[in-house]
């Protein structure tokens, strides 16, 4: 007895230790056994229930019920819950297997190795979240008259079950502010407020939003949401801060394709592989913007005075891979880099084989013919004329260099020119020949970094093709994420807890890359992927509604938050797929919801703020603060300056010394006035140059992917707004505009300036306040505090 | 939600909170709203333990200092000036290009002698802070793990390379508040000569919310930007101004009691108001003696950046800010070459201000719930490359450095650590930068390990996974 126990345990000891893969268990166990039972139903072409039973990974992908096996634990596979019928219909459709039969696959599937994240304790979070979206049945609700889309059904639903009621409809001026800083980041003009509110025909709004979205300050608006994901700047970061002279055209790219509705999959498309896609709607006649598109991967900071070459390139892989699957993926892969992920289902290996996928890129500015929209011939004569400009200044600074040093050279050695002349206390020069040496060389300088800016290049990748591929792009595991801590190879491959799959991906070929990029931009823009449209309808809902249905929009998994409406998010993300992948489709559909368009107070607070305090179930508008950009935007239109030219190399802001000065590797040269009225889109992005005012109001950190911005509420943001320069030169302008539109009349003028800054007429109380504290003042003077003031004001950075 | 405990909290904001001023009206009405109270993110809150310092100065010495020319002597070092060093088993893989080629010793150009009842090792580099040793404590074991400036001064201010995340001074105010609501809570003194890597990022908040952010504080002209409004703004302007955003607001307020951030800008513009008269008054230099101002240095040139600055910082403690950072300006410690003259110039412009700090703290009894921590980002070695012998001066060691701590919750006369016979490596009680965090954090009340904040999927830390603390030096 005691022997024949022995025997058996070392038998099953050696055959595991023969070793049989999961593979193998399948082929020589389990596909006999399906092919001869189900496989006339659930074979490749069009399976019952979508499941294929013809391979592992067919099984392990599983059907429209999720993974028909779960390796290693037969009692939580569905196969064979369907075969013991435990689940209906029992299977074999009108069959039955025989009980030997049903042992065997039971014995097959528990003898094989669980996969890595299935081995941990099930998440009904994850098992939502990993498989695609089923297009879920619309609620129907009692009070279906509130309901004018699916969206409202959805919300409705999840109210009606607390008890609660939806806010009232916000009020017409309220909503067509909230709808104008909301699309196009800028203030209805008083007129436009006026025409809303007179406009009483049913579809008004419905026609207002589309008037927005096909305005091309819509993109400028919308650009900026992303921009702060893929954490766009124009310079290196770290010690050089070197300048990317054409990084604009990237801006510029994400503004045409928002204004475009470019669909969101071809988007995706071009910023992961535009060098190697083959999709139809990709036309070659747009190469060059595939070019600029590409610049998405080089966007991450840039050590370009690195010691350790090897180490900087590690450090652009990691941070693109980590970036990559915040953005696109809204999954924290960065976690799996130096350990199996702690809590998502993210072994290491995954890290790396997704990091793969990029093994062949290298940085590359490729030559990239302006588009027309782009303006060719003006940027090639902006090219010509700081090329000369460049000469001449450039000759003149030698020329008075030489000047300077001949005087120099009879007691001085050469080489200490350079210092004796940015030492004031030298006596060598004069004040007048230093101010003068300096005027010229930064005039040169200025010329000379403006060429580049102009050149037909986009900042941007390419591969390396092969036959050298294997040897750039060999990947390996990293122990501690550390270069020395070199393990397994690894080859591309997509996260194996979403596709149930830890096979190397197959790499189509391709014309120009090595093709590694396109698998992984055809996998991540695939109707199939689980994640890649919930995640970025979150974001889009996110922007509108104030909140994303899940609040931590870069981090959809264990750790990150639940959603509120987890049917609406599925049904928006196989809509928008239905809708072709149209941004415009789905900002329509949500801005039309009745849900968007309550009220930011509820006549039944008390009731819903105890059932639901964070208002996550939407039983009223959430408030915004307007963000930094729109801030400033807003303020150069109500004063009436903001320059609406589109497009071209970054401005740059008049900003304190103490902040753009000081630097030892580029000097900060100002742009024209008028030039610096434009949207704070179009503004220069230096990493270590941060504008106070966009930095107080918690603009985008430019060196991480940003999801979610901050909207505090801090001192230094008083004094920027009430005591800056530029506060209250846009005051002064504002007074003057509000005197040209109103009169002479005080009390008009107070009126139109309520009306230019909060889209209403001050009240009685009101106007007397105004009048009583602006007594005793000129006009101009008046209405310029009276600018400071509302621009100050609450009810202008808070929208209801 | 209890509905009483509801209003209680806002109508104690309101009372306590600066912006009170819609108090009255809302006392005799009925308070329907649930969630309106005001949370001031910079209140004054418990420490995890009690606390041995109130407020810190962090005097950030950008470039690296070299330990063996300043507070770590090697005697070896004179013995065996010139010697060729072969460190290819010390399998350096951080600099793997300086330590490829043959190197030699270089002695230090500076004479060390033994001051104060501890016998602690200073330099004739220093002379001024000598005299205060007693009071100070040495590591002369920290390690840097990276020797690349701006990755080691982000390793250094934010405890990873990567830029963006918050810094030592935003963690410290997001755990304890501030004192003093009429000031901003972590002030950043750079010297404009050249700010460090990265500017403001070095004091960011990063994913930490903006009110944690490092104040930049000017030493020569308006200590803050926009602090005052252009001149032709009178202060009568400026009164009517606030004056109509009040009214302007209170009404706003009242038709949307829901909004807690309503309240919170109100409270704001409050503090911006009083930190216009509270700044000036605070740095007040008028106040300051002849004496005081001469023993910083202030008269001189080459001392008065750094001299004022450590002035202004002892005005700021002393007035109840929680973090003061004070940067010499970008890489000047960097001796490449010559480190006799780069270290003297650099030695010049901070020890007498340093002394004149730390003997004016004690001298006002501050030094007690004061710390004062002194490093840069790493140290140098004792060694050059052979082929630039002629250049005498030392290159980037993340193996050695050596830092010191003075004030409160600090032993005196402290030395901790010590480094091999040539001071390339430390050798015995090595410390990494987290463990100066966690010291720091846990001198001023705070647990490294409980300090955290979510983001980007997990609970962040300072410290990362946690960091030591130096036990040696605690008094």
């Amino acid at each position: 007895m005691f022997n024949r126990q022995m025997l058996g345990l070392s038998l099953i000891a050696c055959s595991t230790l023969a070793g049989a893969t999961n593979t193998e268990i399948f082929r020589d166990r389990v596909a006999p056994i399906l092919t001869k039972n189900c496989a006339s139903c659930h074979s490749v072409g069009a399976p019952a229930s979508n499941l294929s039973v013809a391979t592992l990974d067919a099984l392990l992908a599983g059907g429209k019920h999720g993974p028909a096996i779960n390796p290693g634990d037969a009692a939580h596979s569905l196969l064979l819950q369907y075969v013991r019928g435990e689940k209906t219909p029992a299977m074999p459709l009108g069959g039955k297997l025989a009980p030997e039969t049903v042992a065997e696959l039971t014995a097959a599937i528990n003898a094989m190795t669980p996969l890595p994240m299935l081995t941990r304790k099930r998440d009904p979070h994850m098992d939502w979240l990993l498989r695609k979206p089923v297009m879920p049945a619309v609620p129907t609700v009692q009070r279906a008259s509130w309901v004018v889309n699916p969206i409202d059904a959805f919300v409705l639903a999840r109210l009606e079950a607390k008890g609660l009621a939806p806010a009232p409809p916000a009020d017409r001026r309220a909503l067509v502010r909230r709808v104008y800083f909301d699309l196009i980041g800028l203030p209805p003009t008083p007129n436009e407020v006026q025409a809303f509110a007179a406009d009483t025909a049913p579809d008004a709004y419905g026609k207002l939003v589309d008037k927005l979205l096909a305005d091309p300050r819509y993109g400028e608006r919308w650009a900026r949401h992303w921009l702060d994901l893929v954490r766009f700047a124009e310079s290196d970061g770290f010690a050089i801060d070197g300048e990317r002279p054409t990084a604009w055209r990237y801006r510029d790219y994400v503004i045409r394709a928002f204004n475009r509705d470019k669909p969101y999959d071809l988007f995706v498309k071009e910023q992961l592989a535009g060098d190697e896609i083959t999709d139809k709607r990709a036309k070659a006649e747009d190469k060059p913007e595939r070019a600029v598109a590409l610049g998405y991967l080089r966007m991450g900071t840039w050590e370009a005075d690195a010691n350790f070459k090897t180490q900087l390139r590690q450090d652009f892989l990691n941070e693109i891979t980590t970036t990559t699957g915040q953005v696109f993926l809204g999954f924290t892969v960065g976690c799996a880099r130096c350990h199996d992920h702690k809590y998502d289902p993210i072994p290491q290996k995954d890290f790396y084989r997704l990091q793969a996928f990029f093994a062949a890129t290298r940085t590359d500015d490729r030559p990239a013919p302006f588009l027309d929209v782009e303006h060719p011939s003006e940027r090639k004569a902006e090219f010509r004329r700081f090329e000369d400009e460049a000469e001449v200044t450039g000759d003149a600074a030698k020329k008075f260099d030489e000047e300077l040093k001949k005087k120099f050279a009879s007691d001085h050695s050469k080489n200490d020119f350079g210092k004796a002349i940015k030492d004031t206390k030298n006596p060598a020069f004069t004040a007048d020949e230093r101010k003068k040496w300096e005027s010229l060389h930064d005039a040169a300088r200025r010329a000379k970094e403006s060429v580049p800016r102009y050149l037909p290049l986009a900042y941007s990748v390419s591969d390396v093709v092969p036959p050298q591929v294997p040897a750039v792009a060999d990947t390996f595991v990293l122990g501690g994420g550390e270069l020395s801590g070199k393990g397994e190879k690894v080859e591309p491959g997509f996260l194996s807890s979403v596709t149930g799959k830890s096979e190397p991906a197959v790499i189509p070929f391709s014309g120009e890359g090595s093709g590694r990029r396109e698998a992984l931009a055809e996998w991540i823009a695939s109707a199939d992927n689980p994640l890649t449209a919930r995640v970025i309808m979150n974001r889009i809902w996110q922007h509108h509604f104030g909140e994303g249905i899940v609040r931590t929009p870069s981090d959809f998994g264990i750790n990150g938050d639940r959603p509120s409406h987890p049917e609406l998010l599925d049904w928006l993300a196989l809509e928008f797929i239905e809708k072709g992948w149209s941004v415009k489709a789905i900002h329509r559909l949500m801005l039309t919801s009745n849900a968007y368009q309550q009220a930011s107070e509820s006549p039944e607070l008390q009731k819903a703020s105890a059932a639901d305090p964070d208002n996550r179930l939407l039983w009223r508008a959430n408030w915004h603060r307007l963000e930094a950009e729109v801030l400033r935007d807003s303020l150069l239109a109500v004063s009436g300056r903001l320059q609406s030219e589109s497009g071209g190399p970054g401005v740059y802001l008049d900003i304190p010394a103490d902040v753009a000065g000081g630097f030892e590797f580029f000097k900060w040269f100002p742009s024209d006035e008028k030039s610096q009225l434009r949207r704070t889109i179009y503004t220069f992005q230096r990493r270590s140059v941060a504008m106070p005012m966009i930095e107080t109001f918690d603009g985008a950190n430019m060196s991480e992917s940003c999801s979610r911005r901050n909207a505090t509420t801090v001192a230094p943001q008083a004094f920027s707004l009430l005591n800056s320069e530029f506060t209250n030169s846009e005051a002064k302008h504002f007074a003057e505009r509000v005197i040209e539109l109103a009169g002479p009349d005080r009390e008009r003028q107070t009126e139109e300036s309520f009306l230019l800054v909060l889209g209403r007429k001050p009240t009685e109380a009101e106007k007397r306040k105004t009048a009583e504290v602006l007594a005793n003042l000129s006009s101009r003077e008046a209405l310029t505090r009276l600018g400071v003031v509302l621009f100050n004001s609450n009810e202008f950075l808070y929208l209801e | 939600m209890n509905f009483d405990f509801a209003r209680r909290q806002f109508l104690y904001q309101s009372l306590t909170g600066v912006g009170g001023l819609a108090l009255l009206n809302l006392l005799n009405r009925d308070l329907s709203a649930a969630n309106v109270e005001t949370v001031n993110p910079l209140a004054p809150r418990q420490p995890h333990h009690a606390a041995k310092a109130k407020s810190c100065i962090f005097l950030t010495m950008l470039g690296g200092v070299s330990q063996v020319d300043t507070f770590d002597p090697k005697p070896a070092l004179t013995q065996f000036d010139n010697t060729v060093m072969d460190w290819s088993k010390e399998k350096n893989t951080d600099q793997p290009n300086l330590f490829a080629k043959p190197r030699l010793l270089l002695k230090s150009p500076f004479t060390f002698a033994k001051y104060g009842q501890s016998g602690m090792d200073v330099s004739s580099l220093f002379p001024h802070v000598a005299t205060c040793v007693d009071d100070m404590a040495f590591v002369r074991s920290v390690q840097a793990e990276n020797g690349n400036h701006p990755a080691a001064v982000f390793l250094m201010n934010t405890g990873s390379v990567i830029p963006g995340r918050p810094s030592m001074g935003a963690w410290l105010t997001f755990g304890l508040g501030t004192e003093n609501q009429n000031l901003p809570a972590f002030v950043v003194l750079p010297d404009f000569r050249s700010i460090p890597f990265s500017g403001s990022q070095q004091w960011g908040s990063g994913f930490l919310p903006a009110s944690y952010q490092g104040t930049v504080l000017r030493w020569k002209g308006e200590p803050i930007h926009d602090l005052k409004p252009p001149a032709e703004v009178t202060s009568d302007l400026q009164t009517r101004e606030l004056e109509l955003l009040r009214a302007y607001n209170h009404d706003f307020l009242q038709k949307h009691l829901t909004n807690p951030d309503l309240q919170g800008r109100m409270d704001a513009y409050e503090l911006a108001y009083r930190m216009q008269s509270e700044v000036p008054g605070a740095l007040d230099m008028s106040k300051e003696s002849e004496a005081t101002k001469e023993s910083y240095g202030l008269n001189d040139t080459t001392t008065e950046s750094f001299g004022k600055r450590c002035l202004m910082a002892r005005q700021l403690v002393e007035k109840g800010v929680r973090f003061v950072q004070l940067y010499t300006p970008s890489q000047s410690w960097d001796g490449h070459t010559d480190i006799a003259k780069n270290h003297e110039k650099n030695a010049k412009e901070t020890d007498q201000p340093i002394a004149a700090l730390l003997k004016d703290l004690k001298q006002r009894g501050l030094l007690d719930s004061t710390l004062v921590v002194w490093m840069g980002e790493f140290g140098r070695t004792p060694d050059n490359l052979a082929e630039q012998r002629a250049t005498a001066g030392r290159d980037h060691n993340t193996r050695a450095m050596t830092i010191w701590f003075a004030g409160g919750g600090i032993k005196p006369g402290a030395l901790v650590g010590a480094t091999d016979d040539l001071g390339f490596k430390a050798v015995q009680d090595i410390y990494r930068l987290r463990d100066v965090h966690a010291t720091v954090l846990h001198l001023m009340g705070l647990n490294d390990m409980r300090l955290t904040y979510y983001s980007a999927g997990r609970n962040m830390r300072l410290t990362d996974t946690g960091g030591r603390v130096i036990q040696q030096v605690l008094a």
